[in-house]
């Protein structure tokens, strides 16, 4: 996906910017973190890596203040600090981009970038300066954005970017990116990198949450590796393998699954003809047709926020296209409910597990029980019982779902809202695929999910086409894409603009294509390879941006 | 402040931590720190706030008042009952008293007009309260669902309207001609509430609120609607995606929600002095006393008979404590208020809450 960058340190080590020595965390009975130390060096670049679950975000909340440690001491430039909340952190010099995306939905992106550090003229907000500050540091780091639209109506992708300038606007001498490319698609991941790589030249020192091994190799200096809470791996990335990090995080080697290939496939079990989604003029999703067999996998593969999600809503009816048809199992179901549809056969892994795929403050249970609460044997669909649960039956369905999805929690009662993400993602693909619907649409069925699981989700896909199950796989993960997909349409500014069968497929070609088709991006890697260049100047002086 | 032991402290902060997580640490607060700010303002009266309060706890709980104070009791639950049901799906019925005045004007119509035997006038009267007060109830919903004007507004909006229009019927319509009080005649003794023995507030409309908390509690844990309404208001976004029909449920609990209002309205009028009166059913407070009580049991149907009986407490035993201690009753209101404030601060603190969890 993306080059590896000149990730090893030249010269002697620096000072250390952080220093975490021996941090202890408990929850309730669940140790999250057990006597870690880790020491990050002024001007480098350090992974923090683990399983979800593994205590990287309870480590990194503690640093940015949201926690506070049991036991342990944090110093910044030598010094101990104490952090009551993440203002004293940013006050030391910290920033934080992290994994949830924490900005005011109906404000602009420039609004919610300077928000605590705005520029004033005569005592009030000075919103073009704010404007000016935004595209100037988006441009510097190549992180595309318009500074008035207002976030709400912003793709998952372009949200993240929001707050990475956000992080940048403050100067963060310690930047900490919690798993920052979950949503990210392999180019913004690549100019992604580039900010890193700038950013840690300049002398910032930034700290990459994440469990994604080539990211790891690709942009870090140095690894730290968590497992169960404690530290059980610290790496010179010069030195570490793909295999020693595996290694160090599970205790195990992963075989990655390959797509082991089907016969034909059988009939047409999804059908999208000449859909378009919102205003005509502007349409978020542009005269789209696909079809999807059963016993097939098709990827979608492309950039967050070029009409995946939206093509996604209006298949699932949660959002109306404005035209076209849509067929599932034959049937139109264009104008139907949610709950017709699902009927129909109908399952949905969604992109927002958060938003959209649970309720956080529901138990594990309930979580997993939405609609499959009017049906046998939670619910019943005819006779007496017809409107009202079992509330035995639904613990005793869950319970069972969660011993076969291997979901760790400490019962069906516990908040979903508790699980980290990976588990939460274990219990909503466990009440999607316990639908047996003969079409299933998986929009980034692995994000934010640890290697392990990872195999494990894509193992299930693969099961379910193997049962005669069409299946519909959005991702930004090309990697994902090939390992699973039959056919990869590729989708840019709301179109299909290519679609590749298994055999064509390649990273280069599908990310030509998400590029911008043929016409754009000469070679997809081209980025990357300017990545470890050196920059020349570091940042202009905000202030220049501020009229007194 | 400056205690000795360091390895202790963070310990017992843990389990202080620990103990503040606990769900009834809110609404508890929520009570005592309102009962503080009203010993406040009475102390700042000159007056003696221990004194205050024991002839409210007097007031409503003497053992010749209980049957009064049961009757309250069951108004109260009724109206917690009109805010509860769409509560629990994260919408504010804020138009109790328009449903109830509305429940009241048609039990009263028909209790008047229709000439059946007690037997099947009663019961008629209150399920016409409770369709047309659901129907009004119900209007909210499309208005919501079609035209984006949320619930809270329109219930709040619509309310008084209707409050106006019954108000005008009794003076101009239909109100007893040559009384000196907007009021309709005394309703025949077919159309009164069964006395319960010799109690001579409370009677079987005591028993309807009872049946109908009873309903919801069964309705809200056992079955799918109520499911739903729980889904729907923990992530209206999760409902949608999983199916749940949110128009149609909003339409389903606002006309529960308007029949309990309603039906609260129909028992008051077919009770004792057995007519409607101008402005009788909105002035002691039920909707706002309800909607505290809901709010304050977070809309979960077993809670609210409990929290129901704190604001009881305080409208039964206001009277006596302005009679005995020189309390201004409009204390009990401001007792109410601060307890829904503190309560709306919850909704930030839980917030935080899920945010940290996920960290």
């Amino acid at each position: 996906m993306t080059s590896p960058s000149a990730a090893a340190v030249t010269g002697e080590p620096s000072a250390p910017a952080v220093e975490l020595v021996g941090i202890g965390k408990r929850f309730g009975a669940v140790v999250a973190n057990d006597g870690v130390d880790l020491v990050l060096r002024r001007g480098s670049v350090h992974a923090v890596m683990g399983e979800n679950g593994a205590g990287k975000s309870t480590l990194m909340s503690m640093l940015f203040g949201l926690l506070k440690p049991d036991s342990g001491e944090i110093r910044v430039d030598g010094a101990p600090v104490q952090f009551d909340g993440p203002l004293d952190a940013i006050a030391a010099g910290l920033g934080m981009v992290h994994q949830h995306f924490r900005l005011f939905d109906s404000m602009t992106v420039a609004d919610n970038v300077v928000y605590g550090a705005e520029p004033t003229k005569g005592g009030l907000i000075d919103r073009r300066a704010a404007a000016a500050r935004v595209r100037e540091l988006s441009e510097r780091y190549g992180l595309e954005t318009e500074p008035t639209a207002v976030v709400g109506s912003l793709s998952a992708g372009a949200r993240q970017r929001v707050e990475i300038l956000k992080a940048l606007h403050r100067d963060a001498r310690i930047l900490i990116l919690d798993e920052p490319t979950a949503v990210l698609t392999p180019s913004e991941v690549t100019s992604l990198f580039t900010v890193i790589r700038r950013a840690a030249d300049a002398g910032t020192t930034v700290v990459l949450v994440t469990h994604k091994i080539h990211e790891v190799l690709a942009v870090s200096d140095e690894v730290t590796v968590l497992r169960d809470g404690r530290v059980t791996g610290r790496f010179a990335t010069s030195e570490a393998t793909s295999a020693s990090l595996v290694h160090a995080m599970t205790g195990r080697e992963i075989d990655e699954v390959r797509n082991p290939g089907t016969g034909t496939p059988g009939a047409v079990a999804l059908e999208v003809e000449h859909v378009t989604v919102g205003d005509p003029r502007t349409p978020a999703v542009h005269d789209v047709s696909l079809a999807v067999h059963r016993g097939e996998i098709v990827g979608v593969a492309g950039v967050s926020g070029n009409g995946q999600h939206e093509l996604v809503a209006a298949v699932l009816g949660t959002v109306q296209a404005s035209s076209g048809r849509i067929r599932l199992l034959g049937e139109e179901v264009g104008s139907r409910s949610v709950r017709d549809r699902r009927a129909a056969g109908l399952a949905v892994i969604p992109e927002d597990r958060r938003g959209e795929g649970t309720a956080v403050t529901l138990s594990v249970a309930e979580n997993v029980t939405l609609g499959h609460h009017r049906t046998a044997p939670i619910g019943a669909s005819k006779g007496l019982r017809r409107g009202w649960m079992s509330i035995r039956a639904e613990r005793a369905r869950a319970r069972e779902l969660i011993a076969d999805y291997d979901v760790r929690t400490s019962g069906e009662q516990q908040p979903i809202g508790a699980l980290s993400g990976g588990n939460a993602q274990k219990v909503v693909i466990a009440r999607e695929l316990s639908h047996g619907a003969p079409v299933l649409i998986a929009e980034q069925p692995t994000q934010g999910v640890d290697v392990g699981a990872i195999e494990s989700i894509h193992q299930r896909l693969l099961d379910y086409r193997a049962g005669g199950g069409a299946v519909l796989l959005v991702s930004h993960e090309i990697s994902e894409l090939l390992a699973l997909a039959d056919r990869i349409l590729v989708m840019y500014s709301g179109r299909v603009v290519a679609e590749f069968t298994a055999a064509e497929a390649t990273t280069a070609r599908i990310g030509a294509a998400m590029a911008g088709a043929a016409e754009a991006a000469p070679a997809p890697d081209a980025a990357a390879a300017v990545a470890p260049a050196p920059t020349d100047t570091p940042a202009p002086e905000p202030e220049t941006d501020r009229t007194p | 402040m400056t205690s000795t032991p360091t390895k202790p402290q963070p310990r017992a902060r843990r389990l202080l931590a620990t103990a503040l997580r606990h769900p009834a640490v809110v609404p508890l607060g929520a009570v005592v720190l309102a009962l503080l700010i009203g010993a406040v303002i009475i102390a700042a009266a000159g007056l003696d706030p221990l004194t205050a309060y024991a002839a409210v706890l007097e007031g409503s709980l003497d053992p010749r008042q209980l049957d009064y104070t049961f009757s309250v009791w069951g108004f109260i639950c009724g109206m917690a009952l009109a805010a509860a049901i769409p509560l629990r799906m994260g919408e504010f019925n804020l138009g109790g008293n328009g449903q109830m005045v509305l429940g009241g004007l048609t039990a009263a119509w028909v209790a008047l007009n229709v000439p059946l035997p007690g037997i099947l006038l009663v019961p008629l009267a209150v399920l016409a309260a409770a369709i047309v007060s659901g129907g009004f109830g119900a209007l909210s919903a499309p208005l919501a669902t079609r035209f984006g004007i949320p619930i809270i507004i329109s219930t709040l909006l619509l309310s008084p309207i209707a409050v106006a229009v019954v108000s005008y019927l009794l003076r101009f319509q239909i109100g007893e001609a040559g009384s000196a009080v907007a009021q309709t005649p005394r309703l025949p003794d077919e159309g009164r509430m069964w006395a319960l023995g010799d109690l001579s507030y409370s009677n079987t409309g005591l028993l309807v609120i009872i049946a109908m908390m009873v309903a919801f509690y069964v309705v809200d844990s056992r079955s799918a609607v109520g499911f739903e309404l729980r889904v729907v208001g923990a992530n209206r976004r999760f409902g949608a995606y999983g199916g749940v029909r949110v128009g149609r449920l909003a339409f389903g609990a606002m006309a529960a929600a308007g029949a309990a209002a309603g039906i609260v309205g129909a028992i008051i009028v077919m009770s004792s002095p057995y007519r409607l009166i101008d402005g009788a059913l909105i002035s002691p407070g039920y909707t706002f006393a309800g909607l505290a009580a809901a709010l304050l049991a977070g809309g979960r149907p077993a809670l609210i008979p409990v929290t129901a009986i704190l604001f009881t407490i305080l409208q039964v035993g206001g009277a006596s404590m302005e009679r005995s201690a020189d309390v201004p009753r409009q204390l009990s209101d401001v007792l109410q208020g601060v307890v829904i404030v503190v309560l709306a601060l919850r909704t930030v603190l839980d917030q935080r809450r899920t945010e940290r969890s996920s960290a």
